[in-house]
């Protein structure tokens, strides 16, 4: 045995080991992935073969257009819940997209560096509070507040508008779980939306600022165009978390299954209506199913959201 | 090929050690024996009083106790997530039927509340609710202001009604007691848990909800949490409430809940609930609740069971293990 051999297959050895160990941190990086993707198609599985005893005896359009939800006597219409779901999200976001936009414009273009710095780390404890502490805050300012305030004097200005005309004597309302859901998903939306515009090139400011266009007229001609899809899918992604948003809303917005006809009617969206009755499940037959079903409902409107906002980013990078 | 066979080593030591650190997380140490409790608010004091005492006593064991609502207690139990269930109702034949074994441990009842700055306070302490007069509150919704309750057309304040969100043993009590109803049929705004409705009534002079009796009684004071009071019941149909009829203080209640003044429901037993018949250390915490465990209920402001229903849960426990 020559020493040219023994040196060569050392270095074959050390290239095994090498690529062994790329295979394996390869199996444990797919394993991970792996095992993301069958949690998610083991939830979905679960949710459509528990729901399924309920299409026996309730079809899908029955369930979703239904506006009775009496389960001791078989009856599970899911309308006043999608409805609450849809009022709740619809006015948390209608509150916070403004609001979020304009700040978000203000810290991309307008702060110094020195203010970016210190409202970023506000921004991440507030999108990292628990939404309970959120719903209690809720409870405590929001809804004395509506109550005493907001409702009064919104039916007083608008005698004849049905929108803001309720027989409900309580702050627990439509309008404080859009409040509570703003200021949750605002930091969320800001800081995403912060980064898009950041992301718009420089060099197009420098253009717009060179032919002599003020700052505004840069970001509302400039800036604002090249980032909207950006902006809408931070907004469809918003969207979505205060679609699932759980208890925070619960504490707030009343938990009555009516179909809501003003701002300041209770509702009760969909993820409420999971929490609430996890534990009559039991004992009421097909109440289990439904529940299955409402969340098969809510996921798949999510899912939508989530693809939806994903397509628009990718229009948005090509 | 020696150092192929170095590398093999290698990884089994790195699997060894990784495995050994993740046994370390679950348990270096003998295990103690841990029981989890889940469920109804109304009985939730007692059994950390229980638990504590308990685990003086038997250190080897480790007991988790959450609140949740009766409903949650019933499904955490039959689903297995936790080993004994806290209920404050009776059960459904459909719970009894997948294996919930109840073991009644104490009673308590359930309490009407109203806010102690309501404007016609005066005027209803003298007047008084009844089963009909809820009803139409909480039941029908024909009855929405104040002055329908005191009988003045021109008292019109809106009541402000409110019941749990949750499914809970206090709301299906309250719902039987008004109208043999269920939870489901009670109107109102749903707030969660028993100490969200009491905020709530606390908040809103015009309100009306219903606690347990160990959240709306302040154990420290032994009187109507600050800012509530107790909502008198017309108990005998007088059409008047007579002074045995206003609860001021908890041992006023609870002596009216023992002597069975106070109707049942909203009054009633509180069980602990297994799937199937107990055994092991579940079992011996639950014999121990019956029996040396007694002592805690009363000084915590809940009412004992009698003798012979006592009797009845203890031989229930023996027999059926």
């Amino acid at each position: 045995m020559n020493v040219a051999a023994g040196w060569s297959k050392r270095v074959k050895s050390r290239a095994q080991t090498r690529k062994q160990r790329n295979r394996a941190a390869q199996r444990l990086f797919a394993g991970s992935a792996a095992l993301i993707f069958l949690v998610f198609f083991a939830i979905v599985t679960m949710l459509v073969q528990c729901s399924l005893p309920l299409w026996q005896s309730v079809s899908p359009p029955q369930f979703i257009t239904g506006r009775v939800w009496k389960p001791d006597q078989g009856l599970f219409g899911l309308l006043p819940f999608i409805l609450g779901t849809f009022w709740t999200t619809g006015l948390g976001i209608a509150f916070a997209l403004p609001l979020s936009l304009l700040s978000a414009v203000y810290l991309a273009e307008y702060a110094r560096p020195l203010t970016r710095a210190v409202i970023k780390p506000v921004l991440d404890i507030l999108a990292g509070i628990p939404s309970v502490i959120y719903g209690m805050w809720g409870v405590l300012v929001v809804v004395p507040a509506v109550q005493s305030i907001f409702a009064p004097s919104f039916s007083r200005a608008f005698p004849h508008a049905g929108l803001f005309q309720s027989g409900n004597p309580t702050g627990f309302s439509i309008i404080s779980a859009g409040i509570v859901l703003a200021l949750m998903i605002a930091p969320i939306l800001i800081a995403l939306m912060v980064e898009i515009l950041l992301a718009v090139p420089l060099a197009l400011r420098e253009a717009s600022m060179a032919v002599g266009a003020s700052r505004w007229q840069t970001v509302k001609y400039v800036v604002l165009p090249k980032a909207a899809s950006g902006l809408i899918a931070a907004l469809i992604l918003g969207t979505s978390r205060a679609l699932g948003e759980t208890m925070a809303v619960l504490m707030v917005v009343g938990n009555v299954a009516t179909l809501p006809r003003s701002l300041f009617d209770p509702a009760y969206p969909i993820p409420a209506l999971i929490a609430n009755n996890y534990g009559e499940m039991m004992s009421i037959p097909l109440y289990d199913s439904a529940i299955m079903g409402a969340a098969l409902f809510l996921l798949v409107i999510v899912l939508f959201f989530n693809i939806l906002s994903s397509l628009v980013l990718r229009r948005m990078l090509k | 090929m020696k150092s192929e066979i170095r590398t093999h080593h290698r990884w089994i030591f790195w699997l060894i050690l990784i495995s050994t650190l993740l046994a370390g997380c679950s348990g270096s140490a003998p295990k103690p024996e841990t029981i989890t409790v889940s469920g109804a608010f109304a009985l939730y004091p007692l059994m950390t009083q229980w638990a504590e005492a308990y685990q003086q006593v038997n250190p080897a064991v480790r007991i988790d106790v959450t609140a949740g609502g009766a409903g949650k207690g019933i499904s955490d139990t039959l689903a297995g997530a936790v080993d004994i269930g806290m209920v404050s109702r009776e059960l459904s034949p459909e719970e009894l039927n997948q294996g919930a074994f109840p073991v009644a441990v104490a009673r308590d009842a359930v309490f009407g509340t109203l806010n102690a700055a309501n404007p016609y306070l005066d005027q209803i302490m003298q007047k008084g609710f009844n089963q009909q007069l809820l009803a139409g509150i909480y039941i029908t919704g024909e009855i929405t202001t104040w002055g329908q309750v005191l009988g003045k057309p021109e008292v019109t304040d809106q009541i402000r009604v409110f019941t749990r969100s949750d499914s809970a043993g206090a709301a299906e009590m309250w719902a039987l007691y008004i109208a043999g109803k269920k939870q489901s049929d009670l109107l109102g705004i749903g707030v969660n848990a028993d100490p969200g409705i009491l905020e709530a009534v606390i908040k809103d002079p015009l309100a009306i909800g219903y606690n347990n009796l160990n959240y709306v009684f302040d154990p420290q004071t032994q009187k109507p949490v600050n800012g509530v009071v107790i909502m008198p019941l017309d108990l005998n149909g007088s059409g008047a409430i007579e002074a045995h009829e206003i609860f001021a203080d908890k041992a006023s209640a609870i002596q009216a809940v023992a002597e069975g003044r106070y109707p049942s429901p909203p009054a009633r037993d509180l069980y602990l609930i297994t799937k199937g018949s107990p055994g092991g250390a579940v079992k011996d915490f639950m014999i121990w609740i019956l029996n040396e465990g007694q002592v805690y209920v009363e000084t915590n402001g809940y009412i004992a069971l009698n003798p012979e229903q006592l009797n009845e849960m203890r031989s229930r426990l023996d027999i059926e293990t």
